[in-house]
């Protein structure tokens, strides 16, 4: 082709477009917040009067299923043959990263379905439309000396699932921007903000019960930590690039300046989902000020930053690809 | 011995006319909007100083293809003799391979929603020990194929004489299509 | 006449998978292809490999064939106008009405003017033969080839220095000097192939003038950005120089050429430091190029090109470049120019047979009539014009003050006026004036939406032709032998003629019904060519090739034929040439006669920008063929517009950017562009491919997209020759 004649047409489609940026934020939320609900389980110490971290467990059990089944649909819906999907499962490339992913969330995704039903096994009793799976229930917690194993090889499960993603874009040596090995450990980072995020909105709305001070306070110290890793991180990741040399370097350049997605990148991820609400934490704990409301802004916030970070991750590798 | 094809793109005898670009699509019945094949001209320089630069688009074959060790399904396979093949049946049209290829050869068929990419014009040519569309009518014979595992060649001879580049040699994916890059003309 | 020879009559046989050798129409250059046809469906397309230049190659436009042949956009039954012309209002006709329509029209228009005011146009070619006879037999000397819109200027300068085609020995030459001749895309592929080894060869040396950055200049060893029409300044200085410093042969001069003292007066002043405010070339490049080209010499070639964009010194231009040749003394030298071994003097050298002789089944008698033009007349500005091919420039005057005479109706084939020629606005009131239309295309074209009757012709996959005589080192013959069957109502031109001649009474003028009895006829029976033709499409006989003042090349010629001397090769170079004064003319007497000043070449007529402040010119692509293709499935896909070539600088001048829009305008008229930044041209000129902003409302695909360089150029014509300018002076405009 030339300007003259022939196309460019078919090289400047965005192939994984809005739909995989979701999911690879629904598959981070999914890893983030069982890994964040197993961390608190594993730490809660039995005396402390903590209805705030039955929250964070409770709802980490509930978003984990949700938004990987969620997500897997959304795959699925994205490929360009849906229906015949089930050559994932049927076929498996070890050296490829979406098979050794496919693998990873057919291990993952039964046992975050069966660590949810044995920690809402309460309120599943309580309905007898779901007495089936009672029975179920029952049957499993006869492995209940297994269970802690169990909890292991879901947070091993997690963590796979939760670091595939950012390998599922770097093992693309043909994408400068996605080239980088700190690209996974930015994806796990951020899947794990993610994660407490999402829990705190959950837990503080839906499994309310009592929210103090103290606890508040400690929630906002813990955002502050998640954040003051993520922003050095994301640092590194494109300082990285930068120093990547010829082609990669000028790609990260123009993707950090150019047009409506650098504007992404800065106002969305860097503004609304890591400096937002970092200033937001630090005054309230300057000035003693712990609201409900700021956190849950907080968490929306970091939520939105950790999506739209998805999203410029995917377009711009797309588009900058020298 | 195994077969080892190669492809010679000669940048000095090629004009940018396109008629391997038509005959492969016109060979393979390419859906129209896309191309596995195109051939881009550029004209680099600053007036009165220039240079006219040719370059082959389209798969290249890879003795190390990263679009096949990225297929989840196996549905991008490479074959005993190096060839790098799509089972359309396998293929959900997931896109990966698309991505993975250094030369954004692939590309998806709207007609078939599956991947596709060149063949070397396989089934229909080189299956039968035919050479693949675009190297037969080259109005300047700017292509040269063939085994050059084999001394005598077009290509083994060819390989011996001239300057062969490989594009994106750093990659490491060792393509099979390479060319000869112009003599003449400003490089920018 | 059928009879024994039906055994080599090609027969389509159903359910098979076969290949048909043809000749491509996808352009003119006609190479020689095969196409493969699978169950009657021709599936795939390349070069005929019995032709050994061409071997299996075959471009983008030949490829193509197969996506004309079944593009929807056809004309697929004859058209009827309905409401007034050009109003886009047609009815389907059966082919009896249309052609009875067309025969009694034609008849009426006889009684009425005579049959002087009905046009027969047609691009050259077989179909130009047909209808020249056609219309000779109807009784109208009024035809016209596409020879004035494109090469006239080049036949007539080759005519008048040599009496004959030259032809250029490309593969052999070490330095070719180029004027713009962008074989590689205006593709002819034995010679585009010869070229580009050529240009690939670091041993050999090209030098390309052109205003702008094309591709044949992208191959060039040195580019030179000539200012547009100044080929004819750069040539005279290199004469000059070679005069000077007597580097040139002169023993050929002295002993082949008349008028090489009129030369030396002509190029007196036409220094290398006088053409450098013409050209914009160096003085002492010219003198370098000078050297060069003279060591070279005779394995040197000056290429007289073809459609490049032409100035009204395009004679001048042409016979000073052909005078380069003779002075470097290339003529019949292997890799300079040399002239055509037709099969007469052939099977008299070789006295035998080898090379079947052709009796043309198109008898076209003298018709006593002047023509509108005056081509050949006596005392007429186109007296050096040949009769048969007009200057189509002269058309629209002609019908618009019915002078000489009163002109009512125009019979078009293979022709889109509209398109291709100069001031095409003109041309369409001129039109809107007569009586009678008829137009024979493949798709309706801007042309054919001024027609009474749309004819709708079958492809050439569809046609089965005449035999083709190609002249050069070694003659050869094609054959058009059709792949299948017409998929719609169309038919050949030579069923639309041979309808016609026989309502308009004048059937028995062709010995010929159908076109087995044309070839039998033109074969003269000859069943063993016409068989070798079907089979392969291409035949020639093997001799060694025959450079007649090239001591090696006679000498293997004559170890070959035995009774063939050295002395008989010479003796066929030295014969009586077909020129007044039977030699090589460096200056043409008879031409001074008429045109004073013009009878050998000198520095006149090279402005071609005329107070302007910008050169408008076109060129080929190697996508699309002038207006034939853009409505072609494949070929529209891979180019669809013209935008036009601007300089940066220029652009800037005019607060324009990239794919802006903008008009460019002169006294002629004024056209709607968009704007493509190039560096690759000058910056005083601007570039448009041909073919585009057409108005074809039935094509959609292409109407009113691109632009039309045609729209603003002067029906002015070149002095002598008659060709069309296709350089241009024009402004540009803002939106």
């Amino acid at each position: 082709m030339s300007p003259m004649w022939g196309s460019t047409a078919q090289y400047e489609v965005m192939h994984w477009s809005w739909a995989i940026a979701v999911y690879l934020f629904l598959a981070g939320i999914s890893a983030g917040s069982i890994i964040v609900s197993l961390l608190v389980k594993w730490n809660r110490h039995e005396r402390s009067n903590s209805s705030i971290w039955d929250a964070m467990i409770k709802s980490g059990t509930l978003v984990a299923p949700v938004s990987i089944l969620a997500g897997l649909f959304l795959l699925v819906a994205d490929l360009g043959r849906p229906l015949s999907f089930y050559w994932l499962l049927i076929r498996f490339n070890p050296l490829s990263v979406m098979s050794l992913g496919v693998l990873f969330l057919l291990i993952y995704t039964p046992i975050v379905l069966v660590f949810t039903l044995l920690v809402f096994e309460r309120t599943i009793v309580k309905y007898t439309w779901l007495s089936p799976l009672g029975s179920f229930i029952e049957w499993v917690k006869s492995l209940h000396s297994y269970a802690k194993t169990i909890e292991y090889f879901l947070m091993a499960a997690a963590l796979c699932v939760g670091t595939y993603t950012g390998f599922l874009l770097s093992a693309l040596y043909a994408i400068p921007l996605w080239n980088s090995p700190v690209l996974p450990i930015v994806f796990l980072t951020s899947s794990i903000s993610s994660g407490i995020a999402v829990n705190i909105l959950i837990g503080l709305v839906f499994f309310k019960s009592t929210i103090n001070t103290e606890s508040i306070k400690y929630l906002l110290v813990l955002d502050l930590r998640v954040i003051m890793t993520e922003l050095p991180l994301l640092g590194i990741f494109f300082v990285g690039l930068l120093y990547g040399g010829g082609e990669v370097s000028s790609m990260a350049k123009a993707a950090l300046s150019h047009g409506g997605l650098a504007l992404v990148f800065w106002l969305g991820v860097i503004g609304i989902g890591l400096l937002l609400p970092l200033a937001t934490v630090i005054l309230a704990l300057r000035s003693h000020v712990y609201r409900v409301g700021y956190i849950l802004t907080n968490a929306t916030a970091v939520l939105l930053g950790v999506l739209l970070l998805r999203y410029y991750i995917i377009y711009a590798g797309q588009i900058y690809l020298g | 011995m195994a077969k080892a094809y190669r492809l010679i793109f000669d940048e000095n005898l090629c004009i940018g006319c396109q008629a391997c670009n038509v005959a492969c699509r016109l060979e393979n019945d390419v859906p129209e909007g896309v191309y596995r094949l195109q051939v881009h001209v550029t004209t680099q320089g600053v007036f009165p100083h220039l240079g006219m630069h040719f370059e082959r688009r389209s798969c290249v074959m890879c003795d190390e293809p990263p679009c096949v060790s990225v297929c989840p399904t196996g549905a991008s396979f490479q074959s005993k003799d190096g060839l790098v093949h799509i089972h359309e049946s396998q293929c959900i049209t997931c896109k990966y391979c698309i991505l993975a290829c250094p030369y954004h050869a692939r590309f998806i068929n709207p007609v078939k929603n599956v991947v596709e990419k060149c063949t070397f014009c396989f089934d229909s040519r080189l299956s039968k020990a035919l050479d693949p569309a675009c190297v037969s009518v080259c109005t300047t014979e700017a292509l040269r194929f063939g085994d050059v595992s084999q001394e005598n060649s077009t290509v083994a001879m060819l390989s011996r004489k001239e300057t062969l580049l490989f594009p994106k040699a750093h990659l490491g994916t060792k393509p099979k299509v390479c060319f000869i890059p112009a003599r003449k003309g400003v490089k920018v | 006449m059928q009879g024994s020879l039906r055994a080599w009559e090609p027969s389509i046989l159903k359910g098979e998978d076969k290949w048909v050798r043809s000749v491509c129409e996808m352009c003119s250059s006609r190479c020689a292809i095969e196409v493969r046809v699978v169950d009657q469906k021709p599936v795939w397309l390349q070069g005929n490999a019995f032709d050994a230049r061409i071997h299996s190659s075959i471009c983008a436009r030949g490829l193509s064939g197969v996506s004309q042949l079944y593009d929807q956009d056809r004309l697929r039954t004859p058209l009827m106008r309905v409401g007034r012309r050009g109003e886009n209002r047609w009815r389907e006709a059966s082919w009896d009405e249309a052609l009875s329509f067309v025969a009694s029209s034609m008849q009426r228009l006889k009684q009425n003017y005579g049959a002087q005011s009905m046009l027969f146009s047609s691009k050259t070619g077989e179909s130009f033969d047909l209808l020249s006879s056609f219309a000779a037999n109807y009784g109208s000397p009024n035809t016209f080839s596409h020879w004035s819109s494109c090469p006239i200027a080049i036949e007539s300068a080759l005519e008048q220095t040599f009496g004959e085609r030259a032809y250029r020995d490309f593969e052999h030459a070490d330095y070719i000097v180029n004027f713009g001749h962008n074989l590689f895309e205006g593709l002819d592929i034995p010679l585009s192939k010869a070229m580009a080894r050529f240009a690939a060869n670091p041993s050999k040396k090209l030098i390309v003038l052109d205003p702008r950055f094309s591709i044949m200049a992208g191959k060039a060893d040195e580019w030179y950005p000539i200012k547009a029409g100044q080929d004819l300044a750069f040539v005279l200085s290199l004469l000059h120089v070679w005069l000077r410093d007597a580097k040139y042969d002169h023993a050929f001069v002295r002993r082949y050429c008349i008028g090489l003292d009129a030369l030396k007066a002509s190029l007196k002043e036409t220094t290398p430091q006088w053409q450098e405010r013409y050209t914009g070339i160096d003085a002492k490049t010219i003198e370098r190029l000078a050297d060069e080209i003279y060591r070279a010499a005779p394995r040197c070639i000056l290429d007289w090109g073809h459609k490049a964009t032409t100035s009204p010194a395009e004679f001048q231009r042409t016979r000073a470049i052909l005078i380069a040749n003779v002075l470097m003394g290339n003529v019949e030298k292997k890799g300079g120019i040399y002239f055509a071994k037709t099969p007469e003097m052939l099977n008299a050298l070789i006295q035998e047979p080898l090379f079947p002789l052709l009796q043309s089944p198109y008898p076209t008698p003298e018709v006593g009539i002047a023509r509108i033009d005056g081509a050949g007349e006596e005392r007429s500005a186109y007296r050096f014009v040949p009769k048969k091919h007009g200057v189509l420039n002269a058309i629209a005057d002609a019908i618009l003050t019915q002078q000489p005479y009163a002109i009512k109706g125009w019979f078009l084939t293979r022709h889109n006026p509209l398109v291709t020629v100069a001031d095409p606005q003109k041309m369409r009131t001129a039109m809107a004036s007569l009586d009678l239309i008829v137009v024979n295309d493949i798709y309706m074209s801007d042309t054919a939406m001024m027609a009474d009757v749309v004819l709708p012709e079958s492809t050439y996959l569809e046609r089965d032709e005449s035999i083709h005589l190609h002249h050069g080192l070694v003659p050869s013959y094609t054959m058009r032998n059709r792949a299948l069957t017409p998929l719609h109502r169309t038919r050949s031109l030579h069923e639309i003629v041979r309808s016609l001649a026989d309502a308009l009474g004048f059937s028995h003028a062709y010995p010929w019904k159908t076109m087995q009895e044309l070839r039998a006829y033109q074969a003269k029976g000859n069943s063993a060519l016409l068989e070798s033709l079907v089979k392969r499409g291409y035949v020639q006989a093997t001799i060694p090739h025959l450079f007649l003042r090239e001591e090696a090349s006679a000498r293997a010629f004559c170890e070959r034929y035995a009774h063939v001397e050295p002395r008989h090769v010479l003796e066929m170079f030295e014969r009586r040439r077909k020129t007044p004064s039977g030699k090589i003319e460096l200056f043409c007497a008879h031409i001074e006669k008429a045109f004073e000043g013009y009878g050998v070449p000198c520095a006149v007529d090279m402005d071609v920008q005329q107070n302007y402040p910008y050169t408008l010119i076109s060129g080929k692509s190697a996508i699309h063929t002038n207006g034939h293709t853009q409505n072609v499935p494949y070929l529209h896909a891979l180019m669809s517009d013209n935008p036009l070539w601007m300089h940066p600088s220029t652009a800037k001048a005019h607060g324009l950017r990239q794919n802006d829009t903008c008009y460019i305008e002169n006294e002629i008229g004024k056209e709607k562009v968009k704007v493509f930044l190039t560096e690759g041209i000058r910056p005083d000129t601007l570039f448009l491919y041909m073919g585009f902003g057409r108005q074809t409302p039935l094509l959609p695909k292409i109407d009113r997209k691109g632009s039309s360089a045609s729209k603003l150029l002067p029906l002015k014509t070149a002095p002598v020759c008659g060709a069309m300018i296709t350089n241009t002076g024009v402004r540009i405009v803002r939106a």
